[in-house]
């Protein structure tokens, strides 16, 4: 059997056993493999995971069946739960990182793996999967419920791309999770000010803003990468919207800045 | 093997660690001591690149710790045993941690027995008793078959029996020829197993050096007891002895009782009292690190 001592350098000192930046990038495999099995270890994630299907299978159901529309089909009322599946993922994105400061496995990830980088790659990866789950999960369920709430299926050539923005603003939302719970490092303070936020200021500040300032709110930006037909409306009303991928650009660009902030923020303060 | 120089670490106006410098052999325990507030904890984080030193580097037989290739299969670091989830396992725990470090999985098992938690690995630590953190945070250090232990307060919540595990645990590893390096605020426990003290005291270092230099250097003492202790104190002066003097005792360093008793009879002093102190290693570091302690008793 190979032990350790096989398997690795074990004289200090030699250029083989000093890190550089391209062993650093190979080790992102290793790192994601870590992330995944403190994800699919926990309890609390499965618990999520399957309270996530079981709202959304119960708001498709309930709307289906108390709906008097009768153009509104499975193949639109599966989005309508998703504003609330991408804040349940965004929750879970947060906890990714401040359950780790909470429970001191940070400092423990960082001494084992010095290049702070490399961490953060792992994490926004299984963000992203995580919010890719999350919304798979839910608009199957979603569509079971609806269908099951007596609608009919619907299903014509837009579900597909409706089903692919829809998983990129869940995804998305996780990662804008992640970013924040990297900055505000406290589970509590990050998720209420993540929703008061995104339910609260947007809805009740966006009114009064300009169409051009509400275009680049995150939330106001990143719902509008759903399409549930014609009746499905956003909290924000904009007169001229912009398109689908300019949109997208923009709440990406919102998760690109939280972790860019998050990770300066990782590298500056100390590792515990 | 490990080389400390010039560390230094300040938080605005308080400077936690100031240009600490030392050494720690292979094939020895060293232990850590001082008292609370000394910057024992803030060394080792640094030691780790967990903290950022304003000043200094730390190296590990001449390769800095953030410059280490596969860190955990050269360091074992326990800092703080409740470092873990308490909704975990502490199988999937050290699981986690071997993937990050790529340390095959086969080892996880290996350590859990090794540590005596192998028929609780799949308990949630949650569940587990300061003690059993302890052990899995030991076990957590010893994944990756690191040449050096850095300990942070180790036999914290150890019962007598842990106590004396973790001795002989550590004893074994650095015969074996590993380093040890172990902060203790327990300065008797640690003067039984360890080869080599760091003191520190406000974040400078006091002495670094064998537990035998140490304890020499801190001479024994002669205590008398006198009504006479005008005369006597005249007569140590005239012999150029320094003496600390309370109430009817006199007590003298550097000099034996053989001596005291030869003065007290060449100036006519009877001696009411006289006898040897030995001072213990505890008492030794207690000494040096009084006026460097932070928070003391009344």
């Amino acid at each position: 059997m190979t032990t350790i001592a096989d398997a690795l350098p074990t004289t200090i000192g030699t250029a083989s056993t000093t890190r550089t930046t391209s062993q650093d990038l190979r080790a992102v495999p290793a790192a994601l493999r870590s992330e995944w099995i403190k994800l699919t270890t926990l309890r609390t994630n499965k618990v999520m995971l399957a309270l996530t299907g079981a709202i959304t299978a119960l708001i498709a159901w309930a709307l289906a069946t108390s709906t008097k529309d009768p153009t509104l089909v499975a193949a639109e009322l599966f989005i309508y739960p998703l504003p609330l599946v991408a804040m349940l993922a965004a929750v879970t994105g947060i906890l990714m990182f401040t359950a780790e400061v909470q429970h001191g496995t940070l400092p423990v990830t960082l001494i084992t793996r010095p290049a702070r980088w490399v961490t953060v790659t792992a994490k926004t990866i299984m963000a992203g999967a995580v919010g890719l789950t999350f919304g798979a999960v839910a608009m199957v369920v979603g569509f079971g419920g609806a269908a099951l709430g007596g609608v009919e299926l619907g299903i014509g050539s837009g579900l597909v791309t409706r089903a692919l923005w829809a998983l990129l603003y869940i995804s998305l939302a996780t990662i804008i999770g992640l970013g924040v719970g990297m900055i505000v490092r406290h589970g509590a303070g990050a998720i209420s000010g993540l929703l008061l936020w995104s339910f609260v200021l947007e809805n009740l500040f966006a009114p009064a803003l300009p169409d051009g300032v509400v275009h680049f709110l995150p939330f106001s930006a990143g719902y509008r990468l759903l399409d549930a037909g014609p009746n499905f409306e956003a909290p924000v009303q904009i007169t001229n919207e912009l398109s689908r991928p300019l949109y997208a650009a923009i709440f990406g660009g919102y998760a690109v800045i939280c972790l860019l902030i998050g990770t300066f923020l990782l590298y500056r303060r100390d590792g515990d | 093997m490990i080389t400390v120089s010039g560390l230094t670490k300040q938080y605005g106006s308080r400077t936690a660690v100031k240009e600490l410098t030392f050494d720690v052999a292979a094939g020895r325990i060293t232990g850590f001591v001082g008292p609370n507030g000394a910057g024992k904890s803030t060394t080792l984080r640094m030691m780790v690149g967990l903290t950022r030193p304003d000043d200094g580097e730390v190296r590990y037989a001449g390769v800095r710790y953030t410059d280490l290739r596969h860190p955990a299969c050269v360091v074992g670091a326990v800092l703080d045993p409740r470092s873990m989830h308490p909704g975990r396992t502490a199988r999937n725990h050290l699981r986690a941690m071997a993937a990050v470090s790529e340390i095959p999985a086969s080892r996880v098992e290996h350590v859990l027995a090794d540590v005596g938690l192998e028929t609780v690995m799949d308990q949630r630590a949650g569940g587990f008793s300061l003690g059993m953190r302890q052990r899995l945070a030991l076990a957590g250090a010893l994944l990756g078959d690191p040449q050096v232990l850095l300990l942070d307060e180790p036999s914290n919540g150890l019962d007598p029996d842990g106590i004396r595990w973790l001795r002989n645990h550590l004893t074994a590893f650095a015969a074996r020829g590993g380093t040890v390096f172990v902060s203790s605020h327990l300065i008797g426990e640690l003067s039984m197993f360890a080869d080599d003290l760091v003191v520190v005291g406000a974040g400078t270092l006091l002495v670094a050096d064998s537990v035998e230099a140490i304890t020499a250097r801190h001479s024994a003492a002669v205590v008398m007891e006198t009504t006479q202790t005008t005369e006597l104190l005249r007569a140590l002066a005239e012999h150029d002895l320094a003496a600390e003097h309370s109430d009817d005792r006199i007590t003298v360093r550097g000099a034996t009782k053989a001596q005291m008793a030869q003065l007290a009879l060449d100036h006519d002093i009877r001696l009411d009292g006289l006898h040897e102190q030995t001072p213990s290693l505890e008492d030794a570091l207690l000494e040096m690190t009084a006026a460097a302690a932070e928070f003391t008793t009344a």
